[in-house]
């Protein structure tokens, strides 16, 4: 990984210097231990800041839109003639292009719009696996060495197997790899376990329409409609989300049960072939909602009933805006 | 001020006593996490934790209230409060942070100007049971950075101090010292308590890691309301309010009406200055058009605005923000970047 680091300070440096990138957005240290944030560098010396390692989270296309799409209204209040152009650099493990390869596929942006710096991916650890087999105790220090995260707390040192720490949507990860890049800051790494890609789904629908709605309702029930989930995802770029539309409302902003399943519900359905599986918004969501169970039913949906996997090419259309002879449409007349 | 000395073991059951007559909310562990809850059968006080995820401030301030009902009739709307009948309660378990948001939020909310009767009725109610920090639990505590400690007893009713075999047992305010009678014939803490109280004290505070010039900020700000600074540091934030809502001194809200046919009701709930909906005016309008805006209203209002109105800075030093921001946005960071402008 060090290798890994060193290049691509070294890359992103000369793009800002060259003023191929007007901004890279990356990762950098956190301030406390298991974080790697975002940050976003435009002074080549600061390029020195960015990191990479199993720490590294977001999935950063979200902030590639954001940046675009802000400078894109900037843009529109100047004559023609003033108008800029601007490129944003982006450090991209293989989740990360595949919601560029949807913002493509989606026409948010062109190509020359960005500038890919790929890293190859191991998969990132999971805060709250970490905090649930440190039991409580207050982590103070960690790093991964090998394939183990050491950890240090008040009580001493502690060695976890990386396996055990990986986030779920890692460990069964079909892309780990950039599938599209500019420039690539190390070898490929090796393929993670698809085997057990779907098993939970597999055993979710076993499960009766009650007990899925149960299960449903029992998820939703902890959420408390912070919308991190829907903010830290790629595909969720809406300019106003429904849910904060007032003129008319469409959901109400108390505790109400069905206000916040019909946030979810309306959320989950727009991830149908355009969800990645980064688990970005696993990882911000404060209440520990079991998205993923959910995210991945529409994701074997989108597999099965229109053989489609999102984000795995620039060149195919989105989903939902293409008609395939193939596209099975029983499900709509006898839903299972 | 009555000051007692208990044995450690006894705890439990005036707890659980005191949970008989009167609602309790204390700090319990549900599922993963330590949250305060109405105690019940089978729900377990923690005597040994660090902190709770949530803040005790819901239980004067709830995330949703009921302000009023109304029902529209062919003769008019008819109106009723929505007033649920308040119980004596305790709040048992609270760290000196976290008590000391209480004396910070009843400047707001009991001022001479204005009197919210929903807070009062709640705070009126309420007994604060503090237990001091002996040793500040996790690395992000700054309370003394704000004007707190990790032991001090502001806001609090009771405060309750592990002393080793027993807990000093300072009874603070007339309405804690009601509660004398659940803790039953307990001797006199003397001289060596004292001696004992404050060599603890000093202890906790030199324990204390992390230390932020939170206090030299508020000239800075006077005068930097327009500064490039505030284009840094909100991009990588995803607007969650996570540290406003698990904040104990925010307490930012937006009165909203549900209407169900010819039912309805007015709430009031918690807004939070990270969202796109704050401030939003009925025309379109939002003065604080990006999330650049409202991270300055954040650190502006708790650093400069409230020391303006009420002569206080409005953090407690919980570090709840710290550690929970899914992104790492450091309140730490940003006050010590802002004293370096
Ligand atoms: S829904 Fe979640 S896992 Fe899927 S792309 Fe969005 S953030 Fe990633
Ligand atoms: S992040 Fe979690 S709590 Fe917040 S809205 Fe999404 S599911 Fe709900
Ligand atoms: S918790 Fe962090 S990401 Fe969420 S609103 Fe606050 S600063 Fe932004
Ligand atoms: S901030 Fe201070 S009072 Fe609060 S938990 Fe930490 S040490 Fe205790």
């Amino acid at each position: 990984m060090e290798n890994v680091e060193t290049k691509l300070r070294e890359e992103a440096k000369k793009l800002l210097a060259e003023k191929k990138a007007d901004i890279i957005v990356g990762y950098e240290k956190g301030t406390l231990p298991l974080l790697a944030p975002p940050c976003f560098i435009t002074d080549p010396e600061d390029a020195e800041k960015l990191v990479w390692n199993a720490f590294c989270v977001q999935n950063l296309a979200k902030f590639v839109h954001d940046l675009l799409s802000q400078h894109r209204e900037s843009q529109k209040r100047l004559k023609p003639a003033d108008r800029t152009k601007k490129t944003v650099g982006v450090v991209a493990r293989g989740c990360t292009t595949r919601s560029l390869v949807i913002h493509l596929q989606e026409k948010q942006y062109n190509r020359d719009d960005i500038v890919i710096l790929g890293v190859p991916c191991t998969g990132y650890v999971d805060r709250k696996k970490m905090d649930a087999l440190i039991a409580g105790e207050e982590i103070l220090e960690a790093s991964v060495a090998g394939d183990s995260v050491l950890v240090k707390t008040a009580a001493g040192e502690r060695k976890i197997p990386l396996k055990e720490a990986l986030a779920d949507n890692c460990l069964a990860c079909r892309f780990n790899n950039p599938l599209i890049s500019d420039l690539m800051t190390g070898d490929h790494a090796p393929a993670m376990d698809v085997t057990q890609e779907y098993a939970r789904v597999d055993e979710f629908e076993k499960l009766s329409p009650d007990e899925r709605w149960n299960y449903f309702t029992r998820e939703m029930d902890k959420c408390v409609r912070c919308y991190a989930c829907r903010n830290a995802c790629p595909s969720c770029y809406c300019k106003v989300c429904f849910v904060e539309q007032s003129q008319p409302r469409w959901v109400g902003i108390g505790e109400d049960r069905s206000d916040t399943q019909v946030f979810q519900l309306m959320r989950l359905f727009h991830m149908a072939g355009r969800c990645v599986d980064c688990g970005s918004c696993i990882a911000v969501c404060p209440m520990g909602v079991d998205l993923r169970r959910f995210l991945k039913k529409l994701d074997k949906d989108a597999l099965e009933l229109f053989e489609h996997r999102a984000g795995i090419s620039p060149d195919e259309p989105a989903m939902l805006g293409a008609f395939k002879e193939s596209d099975k449409e029983d499900f709509i007349f006898t839903p299972k | 001020m009555e000051k007692r000395l208990l044995k450690k073991d006894k705890l439990a059951g005036i707890i659980k006593n005191i949970s008989r007559e009167m609602l309790v909310y204390a700090p319990v562990k549900e599922e993963d996490n330590v949250l305060f809850m109405a105690l019940k059968e089978g729900r377990e006080p923690l005597l040994d934790f660090s902190n709770s995820r949530n803040a005790p401030k819901t239980f004067f301030f709830p995330r949703t209230e009921i302000m009023m009902k109304y029902t529209r009739t062919g003769k008019g709307m008819e109106l009723s409060t929505g007033e649920v009948e308040v119980r004596e309660a305790v709040l048992f378990g609270v760290r000196p942070c976290d008590a000391r948001s209480f004396a910070l939020l009843d400047m707001l909310f009991e001022q001479d100007k204005y009197k919210d009767p929903y807070y009062i009725a709640r705070r009126e109610k309420t007994t604060v049971i503090s237990m001091a920090c002996v040793h500040p639990p996790y690395s992000t505590c700054f309370c003394t950075s704000v004007d707190g400690s990790p032991t001090s007893g502001e806001g609090a009713d009771i405060l309750l101090m592990d002393i080793g075999d027993n807990y000093l047992v300072e009874f603070i305010t007339s309405r804690g010292e009601k509660l004398l009678k659940y803790f039953g014939d307990l001797p006199k803490a003397g001289e060596a308590e004292e001696t004992l109280k404050k060599e603890i004290a000093e202890r906790a505070e030199k324990e204390i890691k992390s230390h932020i010039p939170a206090k030299d900020i508020k000239p800075i700000l006077d005068n930097n309301f327009e500064h490039p600074f505030w284009e840094t540091i909100h991009r990588k934030c995803l607007a969650c309010g996570t540290c406003t809502y698990l904040c104990p001194t925010c307490h930012c809200f937006d009165i909203s009406d549900e209407a169900k046919g010819s039912d309805g009701i007015r709430i009031r709930n918690w807004d939070s200055c990270m969202y796109p909906l704050f401030t939003l005016e009925t025309s379109g309008h939002n003065p604080r058009t990006t999330q650049k805006e409202r991270w300055r209203q954040r650190v502006m209002h708790k650093f400069k605005y409230y020391v303006d109105n009420f002569g206080a800075i409005s953090c407690v030093g919980c570090g709840r923000c710290v550690m929970y921001c899914p992104v790492n946005l450091d309140i730490r960071k940003i006050v010590e970047d802002i004293a370096k402008l």
